[in-house]
């Protein structure tokens, strides 16, 4: 993120020399995410905000590979063109093949990308999740309480209503993707 | 004692609680912190907003109020609303004293009998220097005023910006202290400061720099969240500057006290917190 404002930006990101007293601890070394630098504005916002989403879309009980395959595709599904983009980069990171990005994206067969039974319910719960309206089908919430345990499945869903919160504010603030990631992307064909 | 006013007991934040009344202003000095002027927005916090803070401030151990802006007395409730805090805890109100017509100074009498004090910005002995950073007559208005407000029993200050006291002409000091004198302000109630090198003295390239080390942590109220100084809520560029924002909860101002408690706290060792703005 630049310290240069962007005019047509809907709300400004705040660079390091106007970052908040209580926000600065979550600037770090290098540029602060487009999240951190907006939620800035509101830094006792921030200093809720960003630990949560933090332990939230962490790995905790459930492992970093989970947790990716909860946000790329809940991010997928809700066409957040910024998490999407941020999130494809992280998931590659953690290890998830082309295949299954491009799949979690939308952009290829999700049968064919995940032969894994549990991480195929496990998706089919972030679809229900993340789209539904109303309770989960029975059958569904039946299939999922026996692949995953209790403790598992409040994390899934948890990582899921995050990511959906997080869709939503970036989406609707427009807010920018780092030029790096956008560059990663390009040299791995994704747009 | 309340957590809050033991911190106030040990210095660690300041006692007085500053309210930013408002950010417009007849005037346009050049060094204006807050680029004041006629038209620009007025960012005004409210009687009713400002009362019900100050209220809360009493309750949790503040020991004193301050009134800031752009201009306060352009705000006609003023008058009344000073009062009413000068009846709550002893209170200071920065002017410009330049809107002191008959009404106005009929209006603030009833200050006389209540621990009030206006400080008025007074920069130079001399007309010309004085009114080149401050406006056209700005110096003949405030030299009439003080003593129209000394003769009523208000309490006055007078508060001196220079871009660099320490090179200041020690002759003019001595003038500028003979004319407060002779208007009836004594040396105690005189304070000299430099230009502090935000808002619209960053654009003159004025004045020092001063991070938050430097400043006091006194809370500080405005219509757009809770500040660590007076000095802070600046505009530049007609945008506001966010890096000594505390929060924007106002309310309960136990929230907004608390985290600046919380950066006093973490504040390293030493540090030198030398410029105030009275
Ligand atoms: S310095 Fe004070 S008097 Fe001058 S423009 Fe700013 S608010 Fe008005």
């Amino acid at each position: 993120m630049s310290e240069e404002q962007d005019p047509e930006a809907l709300v400004s990101l705040l660079g390091r020399e106007q970052a908040p007293l209580l926000a600065r601890r979550f600037y770090g070394e290098g540029t602060p995410s487009p999240i951190t630098a907006s939620l800035a504005q509101v830094p006792e916002l921030l200093e809720v905000a960003l630990p949560f989403v933090g332990a939230a879309l962490g790995p905790a009980g459930l492992d970093e590979r989970t947790k990716e395959i909860a946000i790329l595709r809940t991010s997928a599904l809700l066409e957040c063109r910024y998490c999407v983009q941020t999130h494809t980069a992280v998931a590659l990171d953690v290890g998830l093949s082309t295949g299954e990005v491009r799949a979690l994206r939308g952009e290829g067969d999700l049968d064919e990308a995940f032969s894994d039974a549990r991480e195929r319910v496990m998706i089919a719960w972030i679809d229900a999740v993340a789209l539904g309206r109303g309770p989960v089908a029975p059958e569904l919430a039946t299939r999922a309480s026996e692949a995953l345990e209790e403790h598992e499945l409040v994390e899934l869903t948890l990582a899921v209503s995050a990511t959906l919160m997080l869709n939503r504010y970036c989406t609707a603030l427009d807010l920018p993707t780092g030029a790096d990631t956008l560059a990663r992307l390009a040299a791995g064909g994704f747009a | 004692m309340t957590a809050l006013a033991e911190a106030i007991a040990a210095e660690k934040i300041g006692g007085r609680v500053w309210f930013y009344s408002n950010y417009h202003c007849n005037l346009q000095c050049s060094y204006c912190l807050t680029e004041s002027a006629p038209l620009v927005k007025r960012r005004e916090l409210g009687r009713e907003a400002i009362l019900e803070r100050a209220r809360e401030a009493s309750a949790l151990g503040f020991t004193g109020y301050g009134v800031t802006g752009g201009e306060p007395f352009i705000l006609d409730y003023m008058p009344d609303l000073v009062a009413e805090l000068g009846r709550e805890l002893p209170t200071i109100v920065l002017s410009n004293a330049t809107l002191f017509n008959e009404r106005r100074l009929r209006e603030i009498e009833p200050l006389a009998d209540l621990p009030v004090h206006i400080q008025i910005s007074l920069d130079h002995p001399d007309p010309v220097e004085n009114d080149e950073m401050r406006g056209p007559e700005n110096f003949r208005k405030v030299v009439e005023a003080i003593p129209k407000l000394v003769e009523r029993g208000i309490g006055v200050r007078i508060a001196t910006t220079l871009d660099d006291p320490d090179a200041a002409d020690p002759e003019e000091q001595e003038r500028l202290c003979e004319l407060h004198r002779s208007m009836g302000i004594p040396d105690e109630d005189h304070v000299v400061r430099p230009v502090i090198n935000r808002g619209r003295a960053v654009s003159n390239e004025m004045g020092v720099l001063a991070g938050f080390e430097q400043l006091e942590p006194e809370l500080t109220l405005t219509a757009d969240g809770a500040f660590y100084s007076p000095f802070a809520p600046t505009v530049r560029g007609g945008r506001l500057d966010t890096d000594l924002l505390v929060s924007r909860t106002t309310s309960p101002l136990s929230a907004a006290a608390g985290s600046l408690v919380r950066i006093a706290d973490d504040l390293p060792a030493g540090h030198d917190a030398s410029i105030g703005i009275r």
